[in-house]
C-alpha cells in the first residue's frame, strides 16, 4: 500500500482472514490476545501538548491578612507562525532556565566543576527542601543556586528575582568558604597528627621535566662533542683552526665595522 | 541586551492576576504564606534507594549452626561484616539481575533510566509526533506516560503469549545489548539474537535453519527424547509466535520477513524508527543501554510470569495451548492420544506435544545456551 506499510499492524485482519481461506491448518496462539489487546493508532496526528511558563509568586494583597499566591502565565500565540508548525512538538520551558543562565553566565568556572549525573531511582526531588541550600546527598553547586533561588521566589512574599538572587548567592559563597576552611582545617589537623602529604602533581611534573632536562643536556654534549670531531677532520686540528681564526675575523669583519661607522 | 530582554519578558507576560491552569509540575512546591527566608525544615531522613544489598551478608552471631561451617566460610562472614553499610549506590548491574516487572514502572524510574531521551530534532520521524512531549535543548522528549502505557501494553502481549506456550524472539543487534538480550530471553523462556539477523531466517527458514536441533517436549516443558525421532528431523523450520526487537532502526529485514510470515512484533521506537514497522510499538529511548535494559528487562519479567502461570495450569493437568498432531499414525500411539484427550494427567510423557525448545531452529547454534533449564 502506497505510502505506507501496515503489515505489521494488520496481522491480526491477516491471519483471520488466511484461516478463513483455509491457509492456516490452526489458529496462532496470539489471534485471541490480539483481539483483547488491540495495538494502538498510529499515524494519527493530534495537537501536541502545549507547554505554558508559569510563574508563583506570592503577593501581599492590601486587605488581605495573608499574603496570596499569585500565578501568571506567559501567554503564547494561540496560532503559530505557518499552519504546518499546529502539529510540531514545542519547546519545554521552565522558570529556571533563565535563573540558570544568569548564574553560569556570572559564574562560569562552576561548569568545570564535577558533576555526578547519574540517577538512581529519579525521586532524588523529594528528598530536597529548597527552604535552605545544602542538600543531604547532594554536592553544593550551580544548581542549588538556582534552586534555592527559585523557591525563595515561589515562597517568599514580594521577592524580586535580583533579590532572591542576592540571598542565593550570599549563602552559596558562605558554604563555598566553609568548605576551603574545612579542608584547610582538616590538612592541618592531619599534618599535626604525623600525616606527611607527598609530592603534589606539579611537583611531580617539575621533576619529570628536570630529569629529561638533564638527559638532553648529557645527549647535547655529546653530539656537540661528536660534531666538533667531524668538523676537524676537514679544517685539521682545532687549535690550528682558533690560532687563524682572530686574523680571519677581523678580515671579515673590517668591511662590515666600516659600514656601521659610516 | 538585558533591557531588551526585559521589555521582550514584559510584552510577553501579561500580569493578569488570574488563577490559570495550575499544573502538577507546581504540586511539590508548598505555597504557604508564612515562610520566611531564614525557615530551616526538619530534614527527612534519606529514603534508602538500594534497600537490598548486593550480598546478603549474614550476621556473625553465636548460633550453634555457625560452629558447624568450615574455618574458611567462618572467616568470610567475619570479614564481610566488618566496615561500613554502603546504601543509597547506584548498581548498574541491580537492573540485569533484578529488573522489575511491569506493574512496577513507574514514571520516575523511566526518567531515571533515559528513556525518554529522543534524538535531535531534525532527525525526527513526524509519524512519532504523538509520542513527543516537547523539546529540550534541540532534542526531542518522549513522552514518558505514553511510555509506560505502552510498555504495560506489550508486556500484557508477552506474558499472554508465553501463557500460550508462544515462543517469544528477543533480538537486540546493537553493540552492547547482548546481556540485556540473553537475560530477557532467559527470564521469559524464549529465544535470542544479539548478532546479525541472518536474512531469510524467517522466509526462507528451511534452507537457512532446517539443520538445526529439534526437540519435543511435554506440558511441563520436560524433554521426550525417543518420541519421532526420525518425522523429527524433517519437521519444518519453526517460527516464532512473537518478536521482540529492541533496536528496529537496523533491523528492517527481520521485521519485513516478520511482517511476511505474519508475526506480531515489538519494538522500541525512538524518535528517528518508523512506528508501523511493528506491531506494538514502544516509544523509548533505543541509544541508552540502561533504558534498553530496562525495557527488556520488563518484558522478560512479564514473560517469566507468563511462562510461571502456563506451568502452574500444566501441573493442575489443563493445557493452555492445543497439542500439536502427531507426526507418526501408528496404531498403538493414535490409541494413545485418544485415551490421554479425556484424561490428560493419566501419564505425562506423551500428553503435549511442543516441538519447540532449547535447540530450536531460530535459535543460533552458538547461542544454543541461552535457555537455562532450572
Amino acid at each position: 500500500m502506497g505510502k505506507y506499510n501496515l503489515t505489521a499492524l494488520r496481522v491480526r485482519q491477516t491471519a483471520v482472514a488466511q484461516k478463513a481461506a483455509g491457509k492456516l491448518p490452526q489458529t496462532p496462539k496470539w489471534l485471541d490476545i490480539m483481539h483483547d489487546v488491540p495495538p494502538t493508532e498510529v499515524l494519527v496526528r493530534n495537537r501536541p501538548q502545549q507547554h505554558q511558563l508559569v510563574r508563583q509568586r506570592l503577593k501581599t494583597v492590601p486587605g488581605a491578612s495573608r499574603p496570596q499566591a499569585v500565578f501568571e502565565v506567559q501567554e503564547k500565540r494561540i496560532k503559530p507562525k505557518k499552519a504546518s508548525r499546529m502539529f510540531q512538538p514545542v519547546e519545554i520551558k521552565y522558570e529556571e532556565d533563565q535563573l540558570r543562565k544568569e548564574f553560569f553566565r556570572d559564574h562560569p568556572w562552576e561548569l568545570a566543576r564535577p558533576r555526578v549525573l547519574v540517577e538512581k531511582s529519579g525521586k532524588d526531588f523529594e528528598r530536597y527542601n529548597w527552604s535552605r541550600l545544602q542538600q543531604r546527598g547532594k554536592h553544593l553547586d550551580g544548581e542549588s543556586v538556582v534552586q534555592r533561588q527559585l523557591w525563595l521566589l515561589n515562597n517568599v512574599p514580594d521577592m524580586t528575582k535580583s533579590a532572591a538572587y542576592d540571598i542565593a548567592r550570599r549563602e552559596f559563597y558562605r558554604l563555598r568558604l566553609q568548605e576551603d576552611i574545612e579542608r584547610r582545617v582538616a590538612a592541618e589537623e592531619a599534618e599535626a597528627t604525623g600525616a606527611v602529604f607527598g609530592p603534589t602533581r606539579l611537583e611531580i611534573g617539575m621533576d619529570l621535566e628536570n630529569k629529561e632536562y638533564e638527559r638532553w643536556k648529557e645527549w647535547a654534549k655529546l653530539q656537540a662533542q661528536l660534531s666538533d670531531q667531524r668538523m676537524a677532520a676537514f679544517l685539521g686540528a682545532p687549535e690550528v683552526q682558533a690560532a687563524e681564526e682572530p686574523e680571519t675575523s677581523l678580515d671579515d669583519d673590517s668591511p662590515e665595522k666600516v659600514a656601521a661607522a659610516a | 541586551m538585558i533591557v531588551r530582554q526585559l521589555v521582550r519578558q514584559s510584552r510577553q507576560l501579561r500580569a493578569l492576576p488570574r488563577q490559570s491552569r495550575i499544573l502538577s509540575r507546581f504540586s511539590s512546591t508548598e505555597t504557604t504564606g508564612q515562610t520566611p527566608v531564614q525557615t530551616i525544615v526538619a530534614e527527612q531522613a534519606p529514603q534508602l534507594e538500594t534497600p537490598a544489598p548486593a550480598v546478603a551478608v549474614p550476621e556473625p552471631g553465636t548460633s550453634g549452626a555457625q560452629e558447624n561451617l568450615d574455618p574458611n566460610t567462618l572467616r568470610r562472614i567475619k570479614f564481610h561484616s566488618l566496615g561500613s553499610d554502603v546504601t543509597g549506590v547506584y548498581r548498574p548491574e541491580s537492573l540485569l539481575k533484578n529488573p522489575p516487572k511491569a506493574t512496577d514502572v513507574t514514571l520516575e524510574m523511566l526518567l531515571a533510566n533515559q528513556t525518554h531521551l529522543g534524538h535531535s530534532t531534525s532527525r525526527w520521524n513526524p509519524q512519532n509526533s504523538r509520542y513527543i512531549f516537547g523539546i529540550r535543548e534541540g532534542t526531542h522528549i518522549i513522552s514518558l506516560d505514553i511510555t509506560a502505557a505502552y510498555l504495560r501494553r506489550a508486556a500484557k502481549i508477552v506474558e499472554e503469549v508465553a501463557y500460550r506456550g508462544g515462543l517469544v524472539l528477543f533480538a537486540g543487534t546493537r553493540k552492547g545489548q547482548k546481556r540485556a538480550v540473553v537475560r530477557a530471553a532467559e527470564l521469559a523462556q524464549g529465544y535470542h539474537i544479539f548478532e546479525r539477523w541472518i536474512p531469510g531466517s524467517l522466509t526462507n527458514g528451511q534452507q537457512i535453519l532446517g539443520h538445526c536441533e529439534k526437540k519435543i517436549v511435554n506440558g511441563l516443558d520436560d524433554t521426550i527424547e525417543d518420541l519421532w525421532k526420525e518425522e523429527l528431523e524433517s519437521f519444518r523450520a519453526l517460527k516464532p509466535d512473537l518478536v521482540v526487537c529492541l533496536n528496529p532502526v537496523e533491523n528492517v529485514v527481520l521485521l519485513h520477513e516478520c511482517g511476511l510470515n505474519n508475526v506480531p512484533t515489538i519494538g522500541i521506537i525512538d524518535t528517528d524508527a518508523d512506528p508501523t514497522r511493528v506491531t506494538y510499538p514502544i516509544p523509548a529511548n533505543d541509544d541508552s543501554l540502561r533504558s534498553v535494559t530496562l525495557i527488556a528487562g520488563v518484558l522478560g519479567r512479564a514473560g517469566e510470569a507468563g511462562q510461571q502461570r502456563r506451568l502452574a495450569q500444566a501441573r493442575k493437568g489443563e493445557w493452555t495451548y492445543k497439542p500439536m498432531q502427531p507426526l507418526r499414525q501408528q496404531v498403538e500411539e493414535t490409541t494413545l492420544e485418544t485415551a490421554e484427550g479425556q484424561t490428560p494427567e493419566a501419564s505425562q510423557d506423551v500428553v503435549s506435544e511442543e516441538v519447540p525448545s532449547e535447540g530450536s531452529p531460530l535459535d543460533k547454534p552458538k547461542e544454543g545456551a541461552s535457555r537455562d533449564e532450572e
